[in-house]
């Protein structure tokens, strides 16, 4: 069963990238976007700008006028990042050493905190509640299920039977059932935003570094 | 607008009247077409007549429209959004009225809602839980109602976005699919349709136009002390093609003779088209590809005509925007010239030594406006910052300014779609309030969309100040090396 259930995340990983890969081939089935206008300015310099710089909290107003939801959201993808990587590292028998360990979970507990803190903002403003569906809920929910079992999974669990095949704490057994909903949900839920945000960065930082938006040129005195 | 108007009295006035007079007659103008439209949703509010009156073979034509105009890029942005709200407070409507309708991720939902519905899988098959949306009479309301009624598409939002979704595109993706069912507010419609079949959105007979630059050469002449002083028009071979927004000829006068004056105090070779000279495009507002192409492409023609080699593109926000960005594309093409801003003109002359300034001339506190489609999405950032600080005394900026500057209002088609004029007003008290706190006596908007909202914000929010373009400031303090003639 320990090895059914390892087994198990690996195919629904593997699962989640054939959907999402195909979700990307119909997206780049819609036609590319033609470039017929001289650029003013680099893209590639949009591209830099928007992926460094550009994702400074001061660069954006959105962001300095809701710091804590910017941190938050830092975190919060922080802590995915983090889950992501002991998922595997439990699912290929990977060890951990004790200060990797305690930095992952940091960021777990962390990212654990940010993401129900943006799940409460969500259900608690009326704002926010009428931009929902039930998919923002839903998707929040299980990376904060990942994220809070992976957490306690660092001190009960596979910490100590990274190793053992045979093998496995109760919440390591939660961890990788829920990590497997989780990733055959990705694909049909919000949380695919993880596979197009890269792309998107990237088409933002083409489109204001070619026409010499971004990033912003130095001021004279 | 979009209706062909009388030059004589402009004419018969000086050019300093003539601002007064734009100013009242924009009123005027305005206040008939809402009186008009006032009276119309009375009888019954075309729109809403239309929408009812829709097909299913009608919707699905208009899904097709949609589709076609979608390419990765945008399906891209529509699969991406996350919901988190932070584009809010970004939006100069929802700061005005904190309505949850104007908020641009609830803006982007009601298209990313038809998108999924028939684009993606999940919308197709647990549509409720991901947000999918029917592409159906209560949703084409709502389109109507936020996609051309609250959205100015100056793209202040994209930039505030924590993915980075480029959402005015996307929503001009919406209006083009409802130009395919004739739901485009009748103003701006009328706009549009004027543009294509009188070659100017205006409606400006082609002998009233020539008969303005010719009164214009004239006063040029007389104010400068040279009886060779052009207003060139047709001259073939000549360097630069200059466009206008048919509102300098027609209420505007003084923009127009200050470009003039200033290619002339260059030494510049310039010319204007007699036929093509409309540097506007409110097909690129209403969504209307194909109109917007045509439009376009009257200035490509006249570039080839005239063997020119630049096509400057007078302070015009979204005409720069359209016929600097989007034109190529909508054509399909890679022009063989440039297409410049008179704005990038006149720094460079500025630069080079070109024209002499003297900025005591220009005492007042001046304070600059960001067009949205010039700067934020049209790339002209620095360089009337640069003519401006050497034009007048003092030059303050607003905050916030350039990429990040707030939308006046009067883009996005808004201007001319009277039925949203009081919600318009209303957006435009975040610009207003941006500029008391200036202290400027003078307000610089290179864009004749932005000035027109901006003199109605100066009358409505009584801010009292004078508002000018760029060109009329920098014409104010040019120093002309003698009185004598010169060669032009």
């Amino acid at each position: 069963m320990p090895l059914l259930l390892r087994y198990g995340v690996a195919i629904s990983f593997f699962i989640c990238v054939a959907i999402l890969s195909s979700e990307i081939v119909s997206t780049l089935a819609f036609g590319k976007r033609s470039r017929c206008a001289q650029p003013k300015s680099s893209g590639l310099r949009g591209v830099l700008y928007v992926f460094g710089r550009g994702m400074m909290p001061w660069e954006k107003e959105s962001a300095t006028k809701h710091p804590l939801t910017y941190f938050a959201g830092v975190a919060y993808h922080a802590g995915i990042f983090a889950a992501l990587f002991y998922l595997f590292c439990v699912a290929l028998f990977m060890g951990l050493g004790a200060l990797t360990l305690s930095l992952l979970r940091l960021l777990l507990i962390l990212g654990f905190f940010s993401g129900s803190g943006l799940l409460m903002r969500r259900a608690l403003s009326s704002r926010m509640r009428k931009l929902s569906s039930p998919d923002d809920y839903a998707s929040n929910l299980i990376v904060d299920a990942v994220l809070v079992l992976a957490s306690i999974d660092t001190y009960f669990g596979s910490a100590t039977h990274f190793g053992s095949v045979t093998h496995l704490a109760s919440t390591t057994w939660l961890l990788l059932l829920v990590s497997i909903i989780m990733f055959l949900y990705i694909p049909f839920g919000k949380i695919r935003h993880c596979f197009f945000f890269f792309y998107v960065r990237v088409l933002v930082g083409q489109f204001y570094g070619r026409r010499g938006v971004l990033p912003p040129r130095p001021h004279e005195a | 607008m979009g209706e062909g108007r009388e030059l004589g009295e402009t004419h018969k006035m000086g050019l300093d009247e003539t601002r007064e007079m734009a100013a009242d007659e924009t009123h005027k103008t305005k206040a008939d077409e809402t009186y008009k439209r006032e009276a119309e949703s009375v009888a019954g509010d075309p729109l809403e007549e239309r929408i009812a009156r829709l097909t299913p073979e009608e919707l699905k034509k208009a899904l097709r429209v949609f589709r076609e105009k979608i390419n990765s890029e945008y399906a891209a942005y529509l699969n991406s959004c996350v919901h988190c709200g932070l584009c809010a407070e970004s939006c100069h409507y929802y700061l005005a009225d904190g309505e949850i309708e104007s908020i641009p991720a609830h803006k982007l939902n009601l298209v990313t809602g038809v998108f999924k519905k028939y684009f993606t899988s999940a919308g197709k098959t647990i549509p409720r839980w991901v947000g999918a949306k029917e592409f159906d009479q209560e949703t084409l309301r709502e389109w109507v109602d936020s996609l051309f009624g609250r959205c100015s598409l100056c793209g202040r939002c994209s930039l505030n976005c924590s993915i980075g979704l480029n959402i005015p595109y996307l929503i001009r993706a919406a209006r083009s699919a409802m130009v395919s069912l004739d739901l485009v507010p009748p103003g701006l419609q009328s706009t549009v349709n004027t543009a294509i079949q009188k070659g100017n959105n205006m409606g400006i007979p082609k002998g009233e136009w020539i008969e303005t630059v010719q009164w214009l050469e004239g006063e040029l002449r007389s104010e400068v002390g040279d009886s060779k002083a052009k207003l060139p028009l047709d001259q073939k071979g000549a360097k630069l093609l200059y466009t206008v927004n048919p509102r300098e000829p027609m209420f505007f006068p003084l923009s127009m003779a200050a470009a003039g004056k200033l290619f002339y105090a260059a030494g510049e070779s310039w010319t204007f088209s007699s036929e093509n000279y409309d540097v506007t495009n409110y097909g690129f507002f209403s969504g209307d590809d194909e109109a917007a192409a045509t439009i376009s492409d009257r200035l490509v023609k006249s570039m080839e005509e005239l063997s020119c080699k630049t096509l400057v593109l007078a302070e015009c926000g979204h005409g720069f925007n359209s016929n600097r960005w989007e034109a190529p594309e909508w054509l399909g093409k890679k022009y063989g010239f440039e297409v410049k801003s008179i704005l990038e003109i006149v720094a460079d002359y500025v630069s080079k030594g070109r024209i002499k300034l003297d900025p005591s001339r220009n005492p007042d506190v001046v304070t600059l406006h960001d067009p949205c489609n010039l700067v934020r999405l049209g790339g002209i950032v620095e360089e009337q910052r640069y003519i401006l600080k050497r034009s007048a005394v003092n030059f303050v900026e607003m905050t916030p300014n350039r990429e990040k500057n707030f939308c006046c209002g009067g883009g996005g088609g808004q201007l001319a779609m009277t039925n949203f004029a009081e919600r318009r007003l209303k957006a435009g008290k975040v610009k207003a309030d941006q500029i008391r706190t200036t202290g400027a006596k003078v307000v610089v908007a290179p864009c004749h969309n932005c000035i027109d909202q901006l003199m109605e914000l100066n009358k409505h929010y009584k801010l009292g100040v004078e508002i000018k373009t760029v060109c009329e400031v920098v014409a104010n303090a040019l120093v002309m090396s003698g009185s004598g003639e010169r060669a032009s």
